[in-house]
Formats: structure tokens, sequence, C-alpha cells
């Protein structure tokens, strides 16, 4: 299984300003880029954002893993901003593209610089005041924490089968691509979910 | 030894192509109470039934399990935490990003504090010689190395009983050696599933499960060549396609 295919970046040690930030500041920022991304309505406001996003993402010491968050998306932003510009026009097709850029900037800035038990920590203290309503916040965090691993799992299921389907000529075929992706993801949630509770995670608190 | 026993066990399922269940498992009397137990047999004989009934995976239809006194049906939340159990494929098993991470996560629910959870998750690596990949994606590490990472997350919590399920069947023989070397080094009881007979003499007591039934049980170089002799029986009476 091929797993490189990363859309969030992984955590990279460091002590700049980013790492140092206050991990709820962080939050605000990628929660703030999210809501940025339906209210901003002139593109250049978010190609300044990004270029904002970006700025900070070199200042953390992390650039490397920068392009790595965003090369996997690059055909898919190709193909959206294409047919953005045939049905909208270019401003809105660069304008919808920089607001997902925004968005997946914003959110590996959050994991290149916040170890992931931090972030788990975080989400638990952050989701404490749903106890009262009976939810467990530890399964707030174990929900973040398979997220996570999961999204390079199911893209590097998608490169694997992208190349099963070239070797047996069948790369323009839509369902040779996506059948077996959608199996494997399930096979997987389903593997995910049986070894989380042979090891006991995910179960309500004693 | 933590004694894990079987009380006239049936596992059956229901089936699309049948009117009747199919019985994986068929009243399995058994009590395991050595070190270390091997489990053979042909794929689809009920191995992994058998080891997932230990740790309350799956239930049996009838009868019932026992470790140390707890029914795995009744108590299954104290169960898993007396049980420890390492699947076939590491990737499926490891749900964090790193190795650290996985680790870390297997202690949440017993440690809350961040530092003392850390402290106590590269002591579990250490011992397995791990930290010097404690921070690498998992999807970084060799076959090897990811079952030795899932094998460290398990034994993070200190399980009385380890569940293996055909452990070394993803490995090469260098990296086999390391978890053959990891597992004579383990004080827990070891219960594990095979097809890989050298690592099976190395047990104290072994059993051939054949057809959801305990075909053979004891001595380990007796129950190897019981099932060599029920494959190449199996052999002959196949018609050649």
């Amino acid at each position: 299984m091929r797993g490189h295919g990363f859309l969030l970046a992984n955590y990279v040690p460091g002590k700049s300003i980013i790492h140092r930030a206050p991990l709820a500041l962080k939050f605000l920022l990628v929660f703030g880029c999210g809501l940025a991304s339906f209210i901003i309505v002139d593109w250049r406001i978010s190609a300044a954002v990004l270029a904002i996003l970006s700025g900070l993402f070199l200042l953390s010491g992390a650039g490397l893993k920068l392009w790595g968050a965003i090369r996997p998306l690059a055909a898919v932003l190709l193909v959206i901003g294409l047919f953005q510009w045939w049905m909208l026009g270019a401003p809105t097709a660069a304008r919808i593209v920089l607001n997902i850029l925004v968005c997946v900037v914003a959110a590996s800035l959050l994991t290149a610089t916040t170890p992931v038990q931090r972030l788990l920590d975080g989400v638990v203290r952050a989701a404490a005041p749903f106890k009262r309503f009976g939810a467990d916040p530890e399964r707030f965090a174990l929900t973040i924490g398979i997220m996570l691993r999961s999204i390079p799992y199911i893209a590097g299921t998608f490169a694997d089968v992208r190349d099963s389907a070239r070797a047996r000529g069948l790369e323009r075929n839509p369902r040779a691509l996506v059948l077996p992706v959608f199996i494997t993801s399930v096979a997987f949630a389903r593997q995910t979910g049986e070894a989380l509770a042979a090891r006991g995670l995910g179960e309500a608190e004693d | 030894m933590p004694a894990v026993t079987f009380d006239h066990v049936t596992v059956a399922v229901e089936t699309d192509h049948s009117p009747e269940p199919k019985v994986l498992l068929d009243r399995i009397r058994l009590e395991l109470s050595e070190q270390r137990i091997g489990v053979i047999g042909a794929n689809g004989s009920g191995k992994s039934t058998l080891l997932r009934l230990v740790n309350g995976l799956v239930q049996p239809t009838a009868g019932r399990v026992m470790v140390e006194g707890e029914d795995t049906v009744r108590a299954v939340r104290k169960i898993r935490r007396i049980v420890g159990f390492v699947f076939t494929d590491p990737l499926s098993q490891l749900v964090m990003p790193t190795g650290r991470e996985d680790v870390e996560l297997s202690l949440r629910r017993t440690v809350r504090n961040g530092a003392e959870r850390r402290r106590q998750a590269e002591a579990a690596l250490d011992r397995l010689g791990l930290l010097h990949l404690a921070d690498q994606s998992i999807y970084e590490l060799s076959g090897g190395e990811r079952q030795l990472m899932a094998l460290a997350a398990v034994l993070a919590v200190d399980p009385n009983v380890l569940v293996l399920d055909e452990p070394s069947t993803l490995l090469d023989l260098r990296n086999r050696e390391l978890l053959r070397a990891t597992l004579a080094g383990l004080e827990q009881q070891v219960i594990m599933s095979t097809h890989d007979l050298e690592l099976a003499l190395d047990m104290d007591r072994v059993l051939v499960i054949e057809q959801g039934q305990v075909a053979f049980d004891g001595d380990p170089a007796d129950a190897v060549a019981a099932y060599r002799s029920l494959c190449l029986e199996g052999a002959q009476t196949r018609p050649p396609r």
C-alpha cells in the first residue's frame, strides 16, 4: 500500500513562533479560513490570504511540506478551475480554487506545527462542554486522529488502483478507478473499527 | 499463567447461499494455561475465529470463553484490557500517522497526564528497540518494523495475554526472525496462529484446527507432524484441475 499521498502535512518538530503559538489560536485560524472561504468574494483577497498563510508556513520551517500538502490536490483543482472558468468566468474560478487552497494550507499549518497528541488533547478540551450531553470528548479526539490517518491511506489506495487500472489498460474506465477505491475504503473502515475495538479504544468511559 | 478456557464453544454464521448456518467452530473445549500456545491449520479452518473469541471480537453462538475467570461477552471491556490483539496486517491496526502517536493513543485511556504518557510511550518503544523510528510515518517503515510497532502499541498497556493472528505472514526472513526473538522475550502468555511451522515449533503447546474442530492438541513437533499428514491427505483426495 502506498501511503504518501498526504493531503495534510505531518508534524515537523520545531521551535518557530508558529509552533509555540497557542493551540486555540491555530484552531481559530483554521476555523476562520474555513468561514472566510464562504465569505470572500474577491479572488485578490483570497490570493492575499493564501500568500500570508504560505508565508507563515515558510516561517514555521515546514516549507517543503507545503508542496506535499498541495500536490495531491493539483489535478482536482485544475479540473475544478477549468470547469468553473467555463461556467462562471475566470475571477470566480480563481476565487474558488484559491479558497480551497486557503483551507488546505491553514489546516496543514495546524498539523505541521502541532504534535498529534497535543492536537487531540486540544480537541478533548474543546469538546469537554459536550460531556454534559452524554458525549465522550475522547471519541472526538479519536475521530480526528483517525481522519488524519485515513486521508493518506485513501489517497494511497487511489494511487494503487490507478496503477492497476493502467496496467490493465483501463485507465479511462471510471468504474475501474472508483469502485475499487470505494470497496477498499469500506474494508479499511471495517478493519480500523475492529482494530479499535480490539484495543478497547472508542468505548464509552467507565 | 492466566488461563483461557473454552467451554463447549460453537460459532456459527448465517450465509446467503445456505439456509443452514455455517459452523466455524464446533463445540470447542480447551483450557490454555501454557505460556506459548500455537494454533495451526489450513486457511478457513477456524484459527482466526478461535483467536478472536479470546479478545471478544467474536462472540460464541453457544458456550462461553473465559479469560482469568472473566466472561469475554459479559466483561468485554475488562477483557480488552487483559487481552492484547495483534492483527496480520499492521497497517489496519496502526491508526495514527506515526508509531509514537499510536503508542500514545493506546495509553490515552489509562494515562491522563500528557508528559507521563509520552514517557511511557517512549519506554514501550525503547523496550522493542523502536525509539529511533518513533516519529517516522508508518508508511515509511518496513513490514517488520510496522509489525513490531503494532506490537509495541499493544504491549504499552501491559496486557496479561497477547493474541497474535498470523503475525509473520507479511514478513521477510529477517523481520520474521526479529519478531520471533521479540516474542521469545515476552513475559505475557502468547497465543498465536501461524502458517509458519518453524515458528510453531517454538511454542509450548500447539493446537491443530481442522474444519472448526481441534484435530490435534499437544507437543509442537507432534502437532506439526499431524498437520502435515492432514494436509497431505487433503492434497491426495482433492481431484486435479
